[in-house]
This record gives structure tokens, sequence and C-alpha cells, in this order.
């Protein structure tokens, strides 16, 4: 008796009496009075008589009881969407790997079910859903049932799951998203895999992005462990750059899937050199192992480091057996040597700077009494300690970065024999400044030794005090060089730079020196006075060999500190001087002449580099017109565990020539299409002779996506109960998905029938009273 | 040899081979020799006026420090005069008058730039009446900075000598105060009237007895005077790595 819908396809049943519940409770009391009265009434009948008149008085109770209820019929006309049913295809690099001892890869095995189990939904018209097909690994990417059926080739570095789910509701919208079928190995490195380790439950964050999404998610696992043998150098934990002479700790992680029980060698190599071997003991009861290596890096800069492990038969991938990786190996704090003639505010300053800069690890030694002084105190109640000049010019001098002899007389301290040492300290690549005073240059009896030989400056013989002091004040005179060097550069804009060198305290007193040797760059010069045909210089630097020299023919630079302070102005001038003297002098590589760099370490093949050369001459400024040769060197990443674990020469890829432009640079990109590494060399002849730079970086195929290869089937076991979808093995699986509703969005038409106001209802009263009057009259009753 | 070997080894050696040499007497300039001022002010600023010269003929005589032995006074009132000399002693022996505004400022940038000022009580009397006056005006230089004890450990007591206890003509404070900046003092501030201690005249003989009294009390005084003058040249040189063994084992504290 349903009613022909016609033009509409949904109704639902209404009552239109309106009455509120007290009636109803009234109502029903009285059919329940009326019930009661009735069989106590007809108690002397038989029993079907007396159930049968009961049954028609009830009856004729209840049809009245519906029209005083006044049900009615309502007929719509409604519209609805279709929501979007998403089937995403992992194409993620971990997809390429087999499965099991077949040929089949897991990418197939989804492309097939695909393609044989999903062709009716995918092909055939849906009144509820529209199906959207997608690839996805580190982004989604639109595709087809006929594209995803004739095959995908995996090529992502990573797998992107949530930020895939995500971005499909972003697409489609929440309210119109239906459900997910999500072909997959579980193998997540994006927020799920960082949020989820293996054998982990589900984040809270992760379950509730889900259950706002409201629809279900049937995970089809592409592979499972069973089978599967792998050894990887999951990952490897280092810190981003290492202090040299600092011991340095690499984390490694093994994965190991589908092992018996046995020891396997993991070791550690610089360059290809054997550095350190761990034996770590695995089994089948456990997937994931830890090693620590700790070692000390010995030399600055840039070099490469492999972790590997040997490969082992039916292993499902042997290339994460190893990870080569960049450790920048960077300069720890200065180490600077100050020796001080004697106490003075000069070396105060000087000392309270560089032991405030956090970057110096400072050691003094001041002469605070000579033979002159009157010793009637017994030595224990002295603080003073010898001078050991054994020690530190024999034994540490090459410990440090950088000597200072400030205001300091050698003679009185049998140190003759370690001048020659110190020069060759510095030839050999040390730092090393000499900062005026009467004990300094001549006046502490420097000329002619193994040390004047390395002074930026000439010095004059020994004679009288006016031959080799001058006490006047003055402000300190930048030359050309001075406006650009580090050292002096107080401002980037010569004149602001100017300004402030005008604007700084007098200095007092200079050593007085021959001049400037030939290839020093004097940087200041005393305003007055002469020599050898030029100004006399005050501030001058220089290169000894691979070693920088500084001369301050001064001892009072200190009162650009305190004078300047006082004046209202700061002490950052003299901070700025003695702190840029100091990166100058020990090569920070920031103030190298030549500099290259290659702006990426490490990089996937086929992709570019570009690698920019830079160049200023001796006083900074930029070097223009230039030209050098930039070499590409290459080594296989095989090179790296060469014969007797020693690496293999590089072959030179290309050499190209460059030209400097007006900021004294040169840029090229360069192709990296080969994994391996590569070292960029630039060099280029100057007039401060023949610089060279090089750096380097690593194109590896080192994706996390075969770091891990074990699927997850657990992962997307999860995915499927927290959403309410389905999980299953993808060769187990077929179509017979359940999906959310569509949403009805509007009523076009609606009817209203009532469903008492008809003659039949009547009739129908009528009859069954009729029939209870005469079967209560038949069978005997009133 | 490693950094703490190196370390070791200094501390195991002996004092001999003492400095030995002799420089000449040239200054580069006149910034280059010490010299110490007095801070004047209304008032007797200037106590024990042989005392500061006789302070610095010491420092002459027993250390390597160069040192100029006029007299310098300077008025807190002119700023560049403050900022010739970094190091400067207020001293008195009655209430000093409130400073101006313009001197306690340079007052203020003198100590923040890197001066170091020696209050020296010439009375008698525990905190007498300068020193309370000098402290209240202390806090308005710097007053967010706290005048506290100077620790036996500081540095101040073993910059040269190793002092056990500061005293000066008299010992009314067993220890000294100070204003710090970081671990830098600031200032420095005796109750025990060191000018007193080392004042003589021109013929060398000492002008004030010293209280308690007897020539330690006055060598002590004097190698105080010194540590305070080494101390504000090297600042906590003696804390140094190098120098704590043989500290330690000088005072017969134990040696790790």
């Amino acid at each position: 008796m349903w009613p022909d819908l016609g033009e509409y396809n949904e109704w639902s049943l209404l009552f239109l009496g309106g009455w509120g519940p007290g009636v109803l409770t009234v109502l029903v009391i009285l059919g329940l009075l009326v019930f009661g009265l009735s069989w106590y009434d007809l108690r002397d009948m038989r029993p079907h008589r007396r159930w049968t008149l009961v049954a028609l008085r009830v009856a004729v109770y209840l049809i009245a009881v519906a029209l005083l209820l006044e049900p009615a019929l309502e007929l719509k006309n409604v519209t609805k969407v279709k929501n979007h049913i998403a089937v995403l295809v992992d194409s993620s690099l971990s997809q390429t790997l087999k499965v099991g001892d077949g040929e089949t890869r897991r990418i197939d095995r989804a492309t097939t079910f695909v393609r044989e189990e999903l062709k009716e939904l995918l092909t055939t018209p849906n009144d509820d859903h529209i199906f959207d097909v997608y690839t996805f690994d580190s982004e989604l990417t639109p595709s087809s049932y006929e594209e995803v059926g004739r095959g995908v080739e995996p090529r992502g570095d990573a797998t992107r799951t949530i930020e895939a789910i995500e971005e499909v509701a972003n697409r489609v919208g929440r309210r119109d998203l239906g459900g997910f079928v999500l072909l997959s190995d579980g193998i997540d490195s994006g927020l799920l895999g960082g949020r989820v380790r293996r054998g982990e439950l589900i984040d809270r964050e992760t379950s509730a992005f889900l259950e706002r999404l409201d629809v279900p998610i049937h995970a089809l696992a592409t592979a499972s462990s069973e089978g599967l043998k792998d050894l990887s150098v999951e990952s490897v934990q280092y810190d981003d750059f290492a202090f040299v002479r600092n011991s340095i700790t690499i984390d490694v992680t093994l994965r190991v899937v589908g092992f018996e029980p046995r020891r396997i060698p993991v070791v550690l190599k610089r360059e290809g050199q054997l550095l350190q071997t761990r034996e770590v003991e695995v089994g089948p009861d456990n997937t994931e192992y830890r090693v620590t290596f700790e070692f000390v890096p010995q030399q600055i800069g840039k070099e490469i480091y492999t972790v590997s492990t040997p490969h082992y038969e039916n292993e499902a991938l042997t290339e994460n057996n190893r990870k080569d990786f960049v450790l920048k190996v960077i300069r720890d704090k200065i180490r600077a040597l100050q020796v001080v003639g004697r106490p003075s505010w000069d070396e105060r300053f000087l000392r309270q700077l560089l032991k405030q800069n956090p970057n110096v690890d400072l050691i003094s030694f001041f002469i605070l009494r000579t033979a002159e002084n009157a010793q009637v105190v017994p030595t224990n109640e002295l603080s003073l300690i010898p001078f050991p000049t054994r020690e530190l010019f024999e034994e540490e001098l090459g410990s440090f970065d950088i000597v200072i002899f400030q205001n300091f007389n050698f003679r009185p301290y049998g140190m003759s024999q370690y001048l020659r040492r110190i020069a060759d300290y510095v030839r050999d690549g040390g730092g090393f400044v000499m900062i005026g005073g009467e004990l300094s240059f001549t006046s502490g009896g420097y000329a002619g030794t193994p040390l004047s030989d390395i002074l930026p400056v000439m010095l004059p013989p020994p004679g009288n005090r006016d031959a080799l002091l001058s006490e006047q004040e003055y402000n300190l005179e930048l030359t050309d060089a001075g406006m650009r060097h580090p050292i002096t550069q107080l401002a980037f804009e010569p004149a602001l730079n100017r300004e402030l060198w005008a604007k700084l305290p007098p200095l007092e007193g200079t050593n007085l020196v021959f001049g400037a040797k030939p290839g020093a760059t004097v940087l200041g010069y005393h305003p007055k006075l002469r020599s050898n045909g030029g100004p006399l210089p005050v501030v001058t630097v220089g290169e000894a060999e691979k070693g920088r020299v500084m001369a301050v023919t001064t001892d009072s630079t200190w009162k650009w500190s305190f004078h300047a302070f006082g004046r209202g102005g700061t002490s950052r001038p003299y901070h700025a001087f003695w702190n840029s003297a100091i990166r100058w002098l020990i090569k920070d590589p920031e103030l190298k002449l030549l500099q290259v760099k290659a702006d990426q370490t490490v990089l996937p093949p086929g992709g570019k580099v570009g690698v920019s050369a830079r160049v200023v001459r001796a006083d900074y400024a930029p070097a223009e017109g230039v030209k050098g040769t930039l070499e590409v060197l290459y080594r296989p990443l095989s090179a790296l565990d060469g014969p007797a674990g020693v690496a293999t020469e590089p072959k030179v890829l290309q050499a190209l020539e460059f030209t400097t432009d007006a900021q004294g640079r040169a840029d090229v990109t360069l192709p990296a299409d080969e994994p391996g590494a590569y070292t960029v060399r630039a060099s280029a002849r100057t007039e401060s002779g023949n610089l060279v730079d090089e750096d380097i970086f690593l194109v590896t195929l080192d994706s996390q996506e075969l770091r891990s290869i074990e699927p997850r089937e657990p992962l997307l076991k999860q995915l499927a109960e927290v959403t309410q979808g389905t999980y299953e093995r993808v060769e187990d699986a077929d179509d017979g998905f359940q999906f959310k509703e569509p949403r009805v969005v509007r009523i076009n038409r609606r009817k209203v029938i009532d469903v008492w106001d008809t003659l039949y209802v009547l009739l129908i009263i009528c009859s069954l009273l009729g029939s209870e009057w005469m079967l209560r009259r038949r069978w005997g009753r009133l | 040899m490693n950094r703490r070997s190196f370390l070791k080894l200094l501390a195991a050696q002996t004092a001999a081979g003492s400095l030995c040499a002799s420089a000449p007497a040239w200054a580069i300039g006149p910034s280059s020799r010490l010299d110490i001022a007095l801070l004047k002010y209304p008032g007797n600023w200037n106590p024990r006026p042989n005392g500061l010269r006789k302070m610095l003929q010491e420092v002459e005589k027993r250390t390597s420090i160069a040192v100029a032995t006029r007299s310098v006074h300077v008025d807190p009132n002119n700023r560049e005069q403050l900022l010739e000399h970094p190091l400067m002693f207020w001293a008195g022996d009655a209430a000093a008058p409130e400073l101006s505004a313009q001197e306690v400022d340079n007052l203020r940038v003198y100590l923040k730039a890197g001066g170091t000022l020696v209050i020296d009580d010439a009375s008698s009397d525990r905190r007498g009446a300068f020193e309370r006056s000098a402290r209240a005006q202390l806090r308005r230089i710097l007053p967010n900075t706290p005048i506290q004890g100077v620790p036996r450990s500081h540095v101040l007591y073993k910059s040269f000598y190793l002092i056990p206890e500061p005293v000066g003509r008299v010992a009314n404070a067993r220890t000294m105060d100070g204003m710090f900046n970081d671990d830098r003092a600031m200032v420095l501030i005796s109750s025990n009237d060191l000018l007193g201690a080392w004042s003589r005249d021109s013929l060398g003989r000492y002008e004030f007895d010293v209280f308690p009294g007897g020539d330690r009390q006055r060598e002590m005084s004097f190698r105080l005077g010194i540590n305070i003058v080494m101390y504000s040249l090297c600042l906590n040189y003696k804390e140094d790595q190098v120098h704590v063994p043989f500290i330690l084992k000088r005072r017969k504290w134990k040696v790790d």
C-alpha cells in the first residue's frame, strides 16, 4: 500500500494532530482500560470468542486513536550532492621494491588492483559518489583510472600520507568527502611517520584530525614484512658542524629485518679511510639497533664520512647499507697567547675584551715584576708564578692560533732561542701581533731578530729614545686599504667609516719604524710623522708565508674604549677593531681573499648546484676582472671504499674559466647528474699571489624512503580502524567498500497527504463495530 | 701534552729562575705611566697629601708597572679630566658634601667605561661620617648596583701579594666592600685609612702611627695598595687556571 512516489523521490510519515504527551498518556491508559474491562466483561465466554471480541474492540479503539493523531504522508522531491571518494596510490620510491622473492613490485600490485578490482567502481557512473584517482608521494598528483591502470613509475623521495589526505579534503571540501581507498606499503616519511614510530599507536593529533574528517579510509597494503630481508643504515645523526680537536659523536640507527642471529660489523670512514668499526649482535626479535661512534676530528674543513655495513645474500636492497654525509669541522675557540711586558691600561682593556669574547680561549702571561724590583717578601706570600717560556714556546706554541706580544721585551727571559721558533710558527700558519710600547719593536730589542723578518714593518736599528719613540698625540688616519679592510672597517659605507674614525679619541705615542715592508698593507698611519718617504705606519698587516702578522705601533688603543665611552660614544669601535684583527690573523674563512662556495652540501642526482667564487684584494676591495679557473673534480662514491681503504684520486670533470664582476664575484651553475663526491676548486692569480679555495658537495640518492623499507602494515591497519574503514592486503581485497553517504542539499517539491481523512477509515471502523455487535449477539451476549 | 697536563706542569714548576732584566726607563707617552688621581670636592678632600705619591713609589719599586709619581687631582665636574685617569681615590675624614647631578653623571660614566674608584676613610671611626656620606653618593651614582662585601676569595687579595686580611693605618673593618659590574669591581671601599698608612714626609718618616700597630700592619697595608693597583690593571688575571694551583699551594691548601 506504499504510495506511488511519482515525481517524488522520498517520503515520510507525519502526525498532524499536534497532541501533547499528556493526552497521549491518557489515551494509552484509556486503551488499557478498554482492554481490561472487555477482558473482564467477557470472562465467561469461550477463549476464542473472548479473544475475537476483545481484538475487535481494541482495533476499533486504535483506529479511533489514529484518527485523533491525524496521520499523514509527506512526499518530497530532493536533490543529492555526490561526494568524492579519493583513490590514493603511493608512488614513492619504496614502492619500487619487489615483493617477496618474486619480480612483482609493490607499485605493480597497487596498479593491478586499481586496473582489475576497481574497474567497475571507477568507470561506472555512480549516483552517490565521484571517484578521484591520485598518486602521492611528497606531493599529491591528480591521475586517472586509465593512467594508473597503465602503470605508475614511483619516483617520490618521500611519502606524506596525512598531508595527501588533507590536501584532498581541502580540494573537494570536507563536507563533500566520502572516503579514501589508500594503496600503500605504509612507509611514511611525512607527518605520520614522524609522529608514529614503528610499534607505536597512532598519535592523538592524527587521530583527532581523522575523526574531524569523519570519513572511512580503506587501507590496502601493497606489501608485507613476510619474507623480507634487509639491513639498512636507517639514520646517521650528527651535529651540523664539529669543532676541531673536540670529540664528536655520530649516532647510527640500523634497521635489520629477516636476519638470523649474527654479528654485523659497522664501519665509519673519513674520505675512504677507516676510522672505527663497531659490531652489532642482531637477531629476529628486534629490528632496530643503535651504534655510536666517537672520534676527534683533527683538521678544519668539510670532509665526506661514510657509515656502512657489508652486503648480505638475498637482501631486498643493498644501496641502503651505507650512508655518506658531509661533516663540517670548524675551529673551536680561538686559542690566544697574550704575553705582556708590564701591566698597563692598554693591556688591561685588551685582556678585558679577549676575556669577554666567548670565542677566545685566552692564556695570558704578564710580567708583574722584574729583577730590578725589590724582593723583600717571601715567595709564599706572593701570587707570582714563573714565566714558563720553554713550555709556551717549545711545547705548546703550535696549539695557539695567535700569539700577542704586547709591550714585551724578550731579552730578560732568555727567549732569543725561541724567536726563530715563533717566526716559523707564523710561517706555518700562525697569527702574530706585536703591540707597541717602550718594550716593543726596536725598543724591545727585536731589530735584527727572526721576528723582525716576519713583521710587516721595517725596524730601525737600536738608538736613542727620540729615534725610537714619539710621544705625540694624534688621530689615526686610514689609508684607502684601511677604509675597506675588515680590521678597520667600522662601517660598510666609506664616508660613514671615515666619520666614525674621525670621532675616535686620539692616540698617544708611537714606536718609530722605517715604514711598511713591500707586500705589507698599511691600514692606518700617523698624520704628521713620516718615515722612509711616506707617512709613519701605525697599523700594518702582512703575510708571512702561510701565517699573518700585524704591527700596532702604539700602546694607546685602549683610549678607543675608555675615552670613547666616557665621551658619550661606545666601546664598539675598539671591540670591532681588535675582534676583527683576531679574526683576520687566524684566517677566519669568512675573511679569505678567494672564497668558493657551493649553495648545497647534499643533493639528489639530477639537481643543479650554484657555485660562487668571490675574490677581494688584499685591502678587501672587490677584485674586479680577476681571471680564474673553477675545476670540478669528481669521485664516485665507490671510490670512498677504494683499495686498502684509501680514497682514489678524483678526476677533473671540467675546468671553467671565470672573470669576476664589479663585486668581485663569478657565479656558475653546475649539473650534478651522477652520484658521487664533487669538489669545486677555484684558483686565481692576483696581486696577493696565487689564491686557491675549494668546497665540496655530495650527490647521492639518499632517500629516507629506501632507508627503512619494511612495510608498515600496523600503521595502515590503525588508519583504517580510527576511521571505521577496512584494512586488507591488496591481494585479498575487492571493491566492496562502504563510503559515507552523500549529503542532501535541497528539497525541490513537497506534498502532504492526509491518511486519516478518507472514507475507507470510516468504513473500516463501521465494519469492525458491526462485526463485534453481530458476533456478540450471536454468541449470546447483548 | 694536553691542556690539563700543561697546566699541571706549570703548577709543578718552582719559582726558581725568577725574572731578571732591566727595562729602559722610557715611556711612549704620558698615559703609558700609571698615575692615581685624587677626587677633589669642597671640604678636606686631601687628608693624606703624601699617601698616593708614596704608594706609587712602592709600586714602582716592587713591580714592573711604570708609574708617574706626580700628584693628580681631578674635579668630578670635569669629565675629560676624569677620563685621563682610570684609577682614582676618593678620600676624606669628614662628611663629604652631596655631589651635583653633573658630577654624579660623570662618575657613573667613568665607572661604566672601566674606571676604578677607591673610597678611603681617613678617620679612625668605623663607618665614619665620610664613609657614610660617600656610600650615600655611591647609591646615587650607581643606583641599581648594590654595595657588597669583597669576599676573601676575591682576586683582589691575590693579584700580587697573598693577603689574608685588608688593613690600613687602622684595622676597623676586616673586609672591604665594593660595587661590581659583572665580576669587575668598579668601586672599592676601605674603612681603614690606607692613605694614612702609606704617608711619609719628605725625610722618609711615616706620618701616622698604625693601630693596633706594628711594622707588619703597615707592610700589609702597602701590599693591599699594590694589589689594588695590580687589580685595576690586570683584573682577574690571577684567577686564570695556570695560576690557581700555585696560589692554592702557597696558601697551603690542597691542590687537586
